[in-house]
């Protein structure tokens, strides 16, 4: 990832900040926050729990505005959700109305594309994930797994730049969490965009990162960067992984 | 005091505001409709002033209908609380029984089908026939309002007990009246209550009914014999007491389901 | 035990337990004072079927239902379509919330067999003010649960619209719509049940036909068997109702049901 510094950014925060205020107190989440994300890069924002992880992903979403600094996405000053950048939530957030099928073609009907290049652009990408027979199935009948293999169709079907992904496996149990992971590289591998991936599990930042951010608490900001240039798909027993895995930990463990 | 609240508060007066010129606005069209352009004479819509004099005269007077305001809301009351009460207190038990009890179940719960569907107001001559038109018949009628939603509330809301809740208790050594008590009873409380929520509002629309079929006092009464009457001034008086007592009682069942209910409501 | 035996116990059951209220009917009517006030299960049925074929008033019984179906079905409709439009607005706007809320909130409390009276000084005694109180037993019920369904509507699905680039109207329609539903249609059901039921009242206060008015006139002319003729087909239709909209709640509502 030599070329980091070269490339303009397609994601850049400028001394973003970001304070809720609620009845009784205001809380600062995130302060004075630098970043840059460049093109088809994958970057972990890893932390311990209840940092404002989040709110770095709503902020990039532009479902949440910076209270100071400035967020741009390929060149624009972020002012609101768009369809150029796609989400992965935590929680499913499919549309339990909807089947398979209309939950990934969602996004290109509310574009206005027609019928059938939407529905052949939403196949593609249920075939990707591996959901082909689905397609008619309502939401309330697949398991939490390929529920999140939905979201990712959905977000990708948009032809977003940016992927913004806030703990996408955090609910699933070790194993599918497992297959997930390797399933999300392969996409990433045949679809590049540009992904923030949010988790506080650290075997999945190593494992799926080109550059691992270290947030600590809130008020969050960066405590540090970590590379990880090893090749892919990678193995969680190296021991060039656990090396790395640790050593992140420790980073992790000194910001409390 | 930070920017949040300002804004929040600032939102929250706005939209009082708004809130207190659409109640002005209805009363004044109320009004500018009846007492300035007298669109419908005043045995059919009186004026808002109409309705409010009439409201101050019948807390004292008994004309036309026999009873004043109270009077009409002590006798309203007493039918419906005796047949709400005993629909509550046979209701409940019946439904969590029906719902414990296998051979309950598949007993009574084809009977309680066969009559569940027939509409209250349809008992309303039964009644009458079988408990003449006193305080019986219309607590009788309030009674089969209320019975049937406390029945149907408590049944589901035992039926809800998770099986592991009642593994847990077993492990604990829980005999089976122990289980009942302790796992599935706490577990059915918000439908329960929901049921006696329900039941209540029934019992009080069913009450209108039955006292404007047969009744010689009462809110259901006064507004029947008023409508021959011709005075809509009291029969607004009326509704709108209906409305108030029904709200109130809702507001008093809402208390004691908090103080009941542990473990917040549901649903 | 086996499913199947367990069933064969139920149906038992059933046929037992219903059995014994035929019985016990027909024993306290046969055999006991209560014959010289309440008629028997024979009797009732003869009359049932009687009339099936016969008229009472002006029409048959088939007739009678309806009449009152009739005013069900309008006053029902106009109430739902009215209903969901003023639940989802206060549900979704402030102004609209507003502005509604404060006079809804004062209406609502009253029954809508309580409106019978004025209603019927009002519009007279045609068939209007059926519609209207029937309108009435549904338009809370509806507006509430449109209400709270909307303003209930998950953010986060709202938020994935918008991220996938969905307009405001788009939310509205395809976000915000479906999403009230499932609750709409609770709404709806308890709805039919209660402008079934104030129908009834209506037709027993002022009218010349409707299942209501057959009842009142059985107890009028001492006709008690007649009354149980009414509370019967009421009973039934009833029944129907509630299972035809439970039908369409499933043939509407198919993503919100649990596996099965």
């Amino acid at each position: 990832m030599e070329q980091n510094g070269r490339l303009k950014p397609i994601i850049s925060l400028r001394d973003v900040g970001k304070i809720f205020y609620s009845e009784h107190k205001t809380n600062e989440v995130v302060k004075g926050m630098n970043l840059d994300v460049s093109e088809n890069e994958f970057v972990v924002l890893f932390g311990p729990g209840q940092c404002g992880k989040t709110t770095m992903i709503n902020l990039i979403a532009g479902l949440e505005l910076p209270t100071s600094g400035e967020v741009d996405v390929d060149g624009k000053k972020v002012t609101g959700p768009g369809p150029d950048r796609g989400v992965v939530y935590q929680r499913t957030s499919l549309f339990p109305f909807c089947t398979v099928m209309g939950n990934v073609e969602f996004g290109p009907k509310s574009r206005g594309i027609d019928k059938k290049t939407r529905r052949e652009t939403a196949q593609y990408f249920i075939d990707l994930v591996g959901l082909q027979g689905f397609e008619n199935t309502y939401p309330n009948r697949l398991s939490g797994g390929m529920r999140q293999r939905v979201g990712i169709a959905r977000a990708y079907a948009n032809n977003p730049k940016v992927m913004l992904m806030d703990e996408p496996f955090g609910h699933l149990d070790a194993q599918t969490r497992y297959m997930m992971e390797a399933e999300l590289e392969k996409i990433w591998q045949k679809e590049k965009r540009t992904v923030v991936f949010v988790t506080n599990n650290s075997e999945e930042a190593v494992y799926l990162a080109d550059r691992i951010i270290i947030l600590t608490n809130t008020p969050t900001h960066i405590k540090e960067e970590v590379k990880v240039d090893l090749p892919r798909p990678r193995k969680y027993s190296d021991q060039a992984f656990l090396k790395i895995r640790r050593q992140i930990e420790d980073i992790c463990e000194s910001t409390r | 005091m930070n920017e949040y609240m300002q804004m929040k508060r600032k939102k929250a007066i706005k939209f009082g505001i708004v809130s207190a010129i659409s109640l002005i606005v209805f009363f004044s069209i109320w009004y500018i409709c009846t007492a300035v352009l007298e669109l419908k004479p005043d045995y059919i819509l009186p004026s808002p002033v109409q309705v409010l004099e009439a409201f101050i005269e019948k807390l004292s007077k008994k004309a036309p209908d026999g009873a004043t305001l109270f009077g009409h809301i002590g006798a309203s009351l007493q039918v419906a609380l005796s047949g709400y009460l005993l629909g509550a207190i046979i209701g409940v038990p019946l439904g969590v029984a029906m719902a414990w009890f296998r051979k309950v179940d598949l007993f009574v719960t084809p009977l309680f089908d066969l009559i569940r569907p027939v509409p209250t107001i349809a008992w309303i001559p039964l009644m009458i026939l079988w408990f003449g038109i006193g305080l019986g018949a219309k607590a009788a009628i309030i009674f089969v309002s209320a019975f049937v939603p406390c029945v149907i509330n408590s049944y589901s809301g035992i039926k809800q007990t998770k099986q592991v809740h009642l593994w847990v208790a077993q492990t604990f050594g829980a005999s089976k009246r122990d289980m009942l008590f302790t796992v599935a009873l706490p577990t059915a409380m918000p439908l329960i209550f929901t049921g006696l929520r329900i039941s209540l509002g029934t019992a009080w629309m069913t009450l209108c009914a039955a006292e404007m079929l047969a009744s010689n006092k009462g809110l259901g009464y006064m507004i029947q014999l008023n409508r021959t009457l011709g005075r809509a001034d009291l029969i607004i008086v009326g509704m709108l007491t209906i409305g108030f007592v029904g709200t109130l009682l809702t507001g008093i069942l809402n208390i004691l389901e908090k103080r009941f209910v542990k473990g917040g409501r549901r649903g | 035990m086996s499913k199947k035996k367990g069933d064969r116990e139920a149906v038992m059951y059933a046929i037992l337990a219903i059995a014994s209220f035929f019985v016990f009917w027909w024993f306290i009517t046969t055999f006991t004072a209560a014959k010289q006030t309440t008629p028997g299960p024979i009797e009732v049925i003869q009359l049932l079927i009687k009339s099936l074929f016969e008229p009472i008033g002006n029409y048959t019984i088939f007739g009678h239902l309806m009449v009152s179906l009739r005013r069900v079905a309008v006053g029902f409709s106009v109430a739902t379509i009215l209903g969901i439009i003023f639940g989802i607005a206060m549900g979704t706007s402030d102004w609209a919330r507003a502005i509604i809320k404060p006079i809804f909130e004062l209406l609502r409390p009253i029954p809508p067999i309580a409106w019978i009276p004025i209603v019927i000084l009002f519009f007279g005694i045609g068939e209007l003010p059926k519609y209207v109180i029937t309108g009435i037993g549904a338009f809370t019920n509806v507006t509430l649960n449109a209400y709270t369904a909307a303003e209930n509507v998950d953010p986060e699905l709202i938020g994935a619209a918008k991220m996938l680039g969905t307009d405001e109207k788009g939310i509205f329609f395809r976000v915000i719509l479906p999403s009230c539903t499932p609750q709409i249609f609770a709404g709806m059901q308890v709805a039919l049940s209660t402008s079934w039921m104030a129908v009834l009242a209506a037709e027993m206060v002022g009218a010349q036909e409707g299942c209501g008015w057959l009842i009142l006139r059985g107890n009028d002319t001492l006709n008690i068997a007649l009354v149980m003729v009414g509370m019967i087909v009421v009973g039934v239709v009833g029944f129907l109702l509630a299972t035809i909209m439970r039908m369409a709640e499933r043939r509407f509502c198919l993503w919100n049901r649990m596996g099965d």
